[in-house]
């Protein structure tokens, strides 16, 4: 990388960094509290929006961020941050993901076992990655939604060696706890147009995931590769822009969010950068029901630096050993088509209550491989509101 | 002297300075004040009042409600508000109660005196009467009296009728417990209109007007307004229903004098 490229990055960061410890800065300090970041400043296109509405006998409103009590008031359960909440109010989600990864890919084509066993002594075969999820959002003012998520994750990965030996490791414990705000930007909504709402997301990523765990393998109890820790190692940054809107019984939205390794963990490598977009569409059946389709893009890099402690290669030819030890193995990026279902019950003692499932399934994977491909992702969660 | 004092000073003077923009009313004696008096007239077809279905907390709230916008008998407006506007020093404010005569029991109670003091107490999925008044930069006090949630949600109107709305509180108003809310002076410069509604009951729909006097008034059911105690001067007299709009008038108050004067809206 040449050094305009790589100051022109540091700036990109900088700004990022700068806007994230700023977005939750106002969370923490509750400076602005009364009001959506842009209300009174978009007087042009409210005057322009009010005559409209006016000419066609409607009203319109501006920064109501309250989504009415309707089963697609929330997005699909496998977004996150999706929403913002009033002051005062909160919400407590408990969340249960599961993704299952069976086969490898190298770009877009499948590789089989022994392509891999070609160049490496072991491939994974296959991989479940299940996760609890504990999430807190709570509203701190009309400006600003806190958020907090405690993941608890448990891997599982099978392989299989060229002599034909099966194995399979297994990790567990608590992941790296998120936190962050959500900034109210600007809402407005008539009768005809529907609403609109825009918030920014601020988050960082803690890192409270094991990076140094370890696992039996044929050569005895070792640190597993990568894919297999728990936690990034990392401080990271986790900007987002989310859009949602909603007519009559549709409603959709859109999500942008990065996440940005700072610096290197203390193993001496970072995560690649991740960039995810989704944009989902649902309709309301009734009021206590709806479904969504959403596409979710999600691009990765590989991991910068390596981890002198996971074994890399083995036998006196010196042969890669598998390759989620390679660091330079890790990126890629894949398109996923989600279709869930949001479930609003009748409130119990006056607190509002969700179901939400979502499947996803591949529609397009590119890896730096040889990598295990995604087979399907699975959500299911629950949110009680006060 | 350090960074921090000094730019502390400098923030303190800055919002001294916008403070003292915003001028206080003051409370005096009224020595031979005089009074307005008259009626708010209402021509054309009078609309039918709005009927909802009640699908949440049905129990509290009951089946149906109805919700009339435009309340005139014979010609004559109820709920018009009529405010003196001008007036820098005079009586206190008054102390009264008001009902809403539409259903539920909700009522608008000012405790009166140097401030307006407005206490909204909501009950029976009612917050009070459709129209009256408030004063910015003072804490409202919102008293949920139901055994349910209400959400509190109220805007400043950024025209007379209500066209465009922007939101100045969203908070949840939970069972039998009280919050206070200021409508700060800076948000309703635009407009001195505030619409009060629930995000869980669309029929709870209320207007308030921002007073910065004690003189003000609400048209009774024949029409009638009056507002007395007024010390001499110039001043602006408006008369504002939320559907109807807002008129004005100027008027020359001398001491003693009792001042006819009539609104006239139609639809």
């Amino acid at each position: 990388m040449d050094d305009g490229k790589k100051t022109l990055l540091v700036g990109i960061r900088n700004m990022v960094l700068g806007l994230v410890v700023g977005s939750l800065a106002i969370g923490g300090s509750g400076v602005v509290s009364d009001a959506a970041l842009l209300d009174g400043v978009m007087g042009g296109f409210e005057k322009s929006m009010g005559e409209r509405a006016q000419a066609k006998g409607e009203q319109l409103v501006i920064g109501d961020f309250y989504p009415a009590e309707r089963a697609d008031s929330h997005g699909p359960i496998g977004a996150m941050g999706d929403h913002t909440h009033n002051e005062g109010e909160f919400m407590f989600t408990y969340k249960y993901m599961r993704m299952f990864m069976d086969g490898n890919r190298d770009g877009t084509k499948r590789r089989s076992k022994s392509d891999v066993l070609r160049d490496f002594a072991v491939t994974p075969t296959e991989m479940t990655t299940q996760m609890h999820m504990f999430n807190f959002m709570y509203g701190l003012n009309q400006t600003v939604t806190l958020t907090a998520m405690i993941p608890y994750v448990l891997k599982s990965m099978d392989h299989e060696t060229r002599t034909g030996v099966k194995f399979t490791t297994k990790t567990s414990g608590f992941g790296d706890i998120r936190l962050g705000s959500l900034v109210r930007l600007y809402a407005f909504e008539t009768p005809s147009i529907g609403s609109h709402r825009f918030h920014f997301n601020a988050g960082v990523s803690l890192p409270t995931g094991d990076i140094k765990a370890t696992g039996a393998t044929p050569l005895g109890v070792t640190r597993l590769p990568y894919p297999m820790q728990l936690g990034s190692g990392t401080v990271d940054l986790m900007p987002g822009l989310t859009y949602a809107g909603g007519l009559n019984d549709v409603s959709w939205g859109v999500q942008a969010i990065g996440t940005i390794r700072l610096g290197d963990n203390n193993q001496g490598y970072a995560l690649g950068d991740e960039y995810e977009v989704s944009a989902y569409g649902a309709y309301q059946w009734a009021k206590w029901v709806s479904n969504s389709v959403r596409l979710k893009w999600k691009d990765w890099d590989n991991i910068e630096g390596r981890d002198s402690n996971i074994t890399r290669r083995v036998g006196g030819m010196n042969t890669p050993l598998v390759p989620t030890a390679q660091s330079d193995l890790r990126g890629g990026e894949r398109l996923d088509i989600l279709l869930g279902a949001n479930i609003l019950f009748p409130e119990f003692m006056e607190l509002e209550n969700h179901l939400g499932v979502e499947v996803g399934l591949p529609l397009y994977q590119d890896l730096n491989g040889p990598q295990l491909e995604s087979d399907y992702s699975f959500f299911v969660g629950w949110q009680i509101i006060n | 002297m350090s960074k921090v004092i000094k730019y502390s000073l400098l923030v303190n003077m800055i919002f001294i300075g916008w403070a003292t923009m915003v001028q206080a009313y003051e409370v005096i004696d009224v020595n031979n004040g005089a009074t307005i008096s008259g009626k708010v007239i209402f021509s054309g077809t009078l609309p039918d009042p709005l009927w909802f279905d009640v699908d949440k907390n049905p129990e509290v709230c009951g089946q149906r409600r109805s919700l009339a916008k435009v309340e005139a008998q014979d010609g004559l407006l109820k709920g018009a508000v009529v405010i003196l506007e001008g007036v820098e020093s005079g009586k206190p404010f008054p102390k009264q109660e008001r009902r809403s005569t539409g259903p539920g029991k909700g009522t608008f109670q000012y405790t009166g005196g140097a401030t307006l003091g407005l206490k909204v107490n909501a009950e029976n999925c009612n917050f009070g009467p459709f129209t009256g008044v408030v004063t910015p930069d003072e804490a409202v006090g919102f008293v949920n009296q139901d055994s349910i949630k209400h959400v509190l949600h109220t805007f400043v109107s950024l025209d007379a009728k209500g066209s465009v709305l922007r939101t100045l509180h969203n908070r949840d108003l939970h069972p039998n417990r009280e919050i206070h809310r200021t409508f700060s002076h800076s948000k309703l410069k635009e407009s001195r209109v505030v619409r009060m509604t629930c995000n869980r009951h669309d029929f709870m729909q209320n207007w308030l007007y921002a007073v910065q006097n004690p003189y003000f008034a609400v048209s009774d059911e024949s029409g009638n307004f009056s507002i007395d105690n007024i010390p001499p001067g110039h001043y602006t007299l408006k008369a504002w229903h939320p559907i109807l709009g807002l008129q004005e008038q100027e008027i020359q108050v001398t001491p003693g004098k009792a001042l006819a004067t009539d609104f006239a809206f139609s639809e």
